[in-house]
C-alpha cells in the first residue's frame, strides 16, 4: 500500500492495484457492506481518516466492483430461495433470478457519500460526527444504507439512523423502523422494478427484525419509548402496505405475516406487561396501544384475505389472490382471531393482570 | 476589612393545582341491527345504569368524581378522573455573606427559594396525579365489567329484535355464561 495514487509495479503479469491508504479503508468499507465478517467492521467505523476530495480511478474501479457484489450478497441473504412473486395479476414461481429479468442496481453519488461518511466520521461516539445531508438516492443507494446499517451495532447504528440521508431510504425505515424519528417517506420505489425485487430478497431478515423489536416490546418499561417506537412502525408498515397494494405488490408484504406467524403460534403476545407504574394512565394506555403497530399490519393482511376469497377463477387476479391467499393460510382464521383479541386487549379499558406466561419470549430463528 | 451580615429571604406560593388522568377504549359492539338503533339499545341500557343520554353520547358522573363518555356512534368509552387542590408552599433560606455582596447573595438566595418552591409544587402535582391515577386504575375494572353486561344485553335485544325480523320468536334461552338461543319459526 502507498500513499501515491495509482502506483503500478511493471513487469509482473498480475498487477496488484495500488491505491491511496486513505482511499484502501473506502474500499474496505465498500467491501464490508456485503461481506462484513471479512473485515474489522468496528474499526472502520470507529475510527476516523480524512480522504481526499475526488477517487483516483483505480478506487473508483475497485468501489465499483464491491458495489457490484451486492445483488449476489442480497441472493445470499434470502433472494436465492425458491418463491413465488405477483407479476400483472399472475404467480411467477422459481428462485429470484428465475422470477425476474436481470435488473441493475443503480448507485449514485450518493453511496459514495455515504462511504466517504462511514470512513471519515468517528461513529463510535454520537459527538464529533457531521451530519450526513440528505440527497436524491436511487434503489442502488437505499441498499447501500441498508447494509450500512445492518453491520453497524449499538451507538455507530443510532448514529447511522439518524443521518438525514438514511432517513430518506424507505429501505432503511422498513428494515430499522425502531430507529427511526419522523416521517417516512414514500414507499413506492420499494413496489416495483429493482425495489420490489431488493425487498423479495430481504424478506425473511426483514421479518426476523420486526419479530425481535416485537419481542422487546414485552419488556419494555418507559411508555414514552413505545409510544414514539409505534408511531413509526405505524407510519413505517402502513405506508408500505399502501404503496405495495397500489403497486399490485401486496406480495410483498409478506414479511408482516412471517414475522407475526411464530407469535402467534406460540401465543406470545407484544403485550408489554412492565410499564412504569408511576406514569399517568393516559400514557400507559397510549404505550399500549402503540405496541400492537405489526398486529395492525396482520389486521390489514386479514382485511385483504377477505377480498382474496371473493376472487373467482375467471377473475384476471385468480392467480395473485390464490398466492395471496397460501400465504396468510399459514395465519389462518385461528391466527387471526388470535391477532384481534391481542389487538382488543391492548386497547382494554383494563388491561388483564399479566401471568408468568405472558413473559415467555422465543428466540430470534 | 468588609463587614459580613446576615441575609435572609422568604419567598411563599399559594397556588391551585390541577391535574387529570384518563382513558379511551374501543367498544366491542356486534353491527347487528344498523349503527342508530345498536346506538338507541346500547343508551337504553346505560340509562339504566344511571348514564344520561346527550345525542350521540350518553355521560355519568360518579360520586368519586370518575367521568363516563359513552361515544354511542363512535363505539368507544372514555373515563377520566381530575383533581384539584390548594397548594400553599413556603421557603426561607438564609446565610452570611460580606456586606459589599449583599445585593447578589439576596438574588442567589431568592432565585434558590424560588427554585425550591417550583420543585416542592412540582412533587406535590405529581403526588396528586398519582392519587388520581390509582383512584382511577382501581375503578377500571368493575367499570369495564359493568360496560361489558350492558353491551351484553343491548347486542341479546339487537339480536331478539333481528330474529322478530326473521320471524316469530318460538323460544329465547339464556344461560349463566351469557349464550343466548333464540328460535324462530320463519
Amino acid at each position: 500500500m502507498t500513499d501515491e495514487l495509482d502506483e503500478l509495479d511493471d513487469g509482473d503479469d498480475f498487477e496488484m492495484p495500488q491505491v491511496a491508504a486513505s482511499e484502501a479503508d473506502l474500499i474496505a468499507m465498500a467491501r464490508a457492506l456485503t461481506a462484513p465478517h471479512a473485515f474489522d467492521v468496528w474499526a472502520l467505523l470507529a475510527g476516523s481518516r480524512s480522504l481526499p476530495a475526488k477517487l483516483g480511478p483505480t478506487s473508483a474501479r475497485l468501489i465499483g466492483d464491491a458495489l457490484a457484489q451486492v445483488w449476489p450478497a442480497l441472493w445470499r441473504r434470502d433472494g436465492a430461495r425458491p418463491g413465488a412473486s405477483i407479476d400483472n395479476g399472475k404467480a411467477v414461481r422459481g428462485r429470484g433470478w428465475d422470477r425476474h429479468p436481470p435488473t441493475p442496481l443503480v448507485f449514485t453519488g450518493s453511496t459514495i457519500a455515504l462511504l466517504r461518511w462511514l470512513v471519515g466520521m468517528p461513529l463510535a461516539t454520537a459527538s464529533n460526527v457531521d451530519k450526513l445531508p440528505a440527497r436524491a438516492l436511487k434503489i442502488g443507494d437505499q441498499v447501500a444504507i441498508y447494509l450500512a446499517l445492518d453491520l453497524a451495532t449499538g451507538p455507530a447504528q443510532s448514529t447511522i439512523a439518524a443521518q438525514p440521508m438514511v432517513r430518506e431510504a424507505p429501505l432503511a425505515w422498513l428494515g430499522f423502523a425502531h430507529l427511526m424519528q419522523g416521517t417516512p417517506p414514500a414507499f413506492d420505489s420499494l413496489a416495483t422494478g429493482a425495489g420490489a425485487v431488493v425487498v423479495e430478497a430481504l424478506s425473511l431478515e426483514l421479518a426476523a427484525k420486526w419479530r425481535t423489536v416485537e419481542l422487546g416490546k414485552r419488556t419494555t418499561t418507559e411508555p414514552e419509548a413505545l409510544v414514539r417506537l409505534g408511531a413509526v412502525q405505524d407510519a413505517t408498515l402502513q405506508g408500505f402496505m399502501a404503496a405495495c397494494d397500489k403497486a399490485g405488490r401486496r406480495d410483498l408484504a409478506s414479511f408482516v405475516i412471517d414475522a407475526a406467524l411464530p407469535l402467534l403460534d406460540r401465543n406470545i403476545a407484544p403485550i408489554p406487561s412492565d410499564l412504569d407504574l408511576t406514569k399517568p394512565l393516559s400514557v400507559r394506555a397510549a404505550a399500549r396501544l402503540a405496541a400492537g403497530a405489526l398486529l395492525r399490519g396482520v389486521q390489514l393482511w386479514s382485511t385483504w384475505d377477505e377480498r382474496h376469497r371473493g376472487v373467482r377463477f375467471l377473475d384476471d387476479d385468480y392467480e395473485a389472490a390464490q398466492l395471496l391467499l397460501s400465504r396468510f393460510e399459514r395465519i389462518g382464521r385461528h391466527g387471526a382471531d388470535r391477532n384481534a383479541q391481542w389487538l382488543a386487549e391492548l386497547a382494554s379499558l383494563a388491561p388483564t393482570t399479566p401471568t408468568p406466561a405472558d413473559r415467555a419470549t422465543i428466540e430470534a430463528p | 476589612m468588609s463587614r459580613a451580615i446576615q441575609v435572609r429571604v422568604s419567598e411563599s406560593v399559594v397556588r391551585t393545582v390541577h391535574v387529570e388522568d384518563g382513558v379511551q377504549s374501543p367498544l366491542e359492539m356486534l353491527p347487528v341491527l344498523a349503527p342508530d338503533r345498536m346506538a338507541d339499545l346500547l343508551a337504553a341500557e346505560l340509562e339504566a345504569q344511571g348514564f344520561v343520554r346527550d345525542g350521540d353520547t350518553a355521560r355519568r358522573v360518579d360520586p368519586d368524581g370518575v367521568e363516563i363518555t359513552v361515544d354511542l356512534k363512535g363505539a368507544t368509552v372514555s373515563v377520566k378522573l381530575s383533581g384539584d387542590t390548594k397548594v400553599k408552599e413556603s421557603v426561607n433560606l438564609e446565610t452570611r455573606v460580606a456586606v459589599e455582596t449583599q445585593a447578589s447573595a439576596e438574588e442567589r438566595l431568592r432565585d434558590a427559594a424560588i427554585g425550591e418552591l417550583e420543585k416542592r409544587l412540582e412533587e406535590k402535582t405529581e403526588a396528586l396525579r398519582r392519587e388520581v391515577t390509582g383512584k382511577l386504575e382501581k375503578k377500571l375494572g368493575d367499570l369495564r365489567s359493568e360496560l361489558d353486561q350492558s353491551i351484553g344485553r343491548a347486542t341479546v335485544a339487537a339480536l331478539t329484535e333481528r330474529a322478530a325480523q326473521l320471524g316469530s320468536i318460538q323460544e329465547l334461552v339464556q344461560d349463566d355464561a351469557g349464550n343466548v338461543t333464540i328460535k324462530v319459526k320463519l
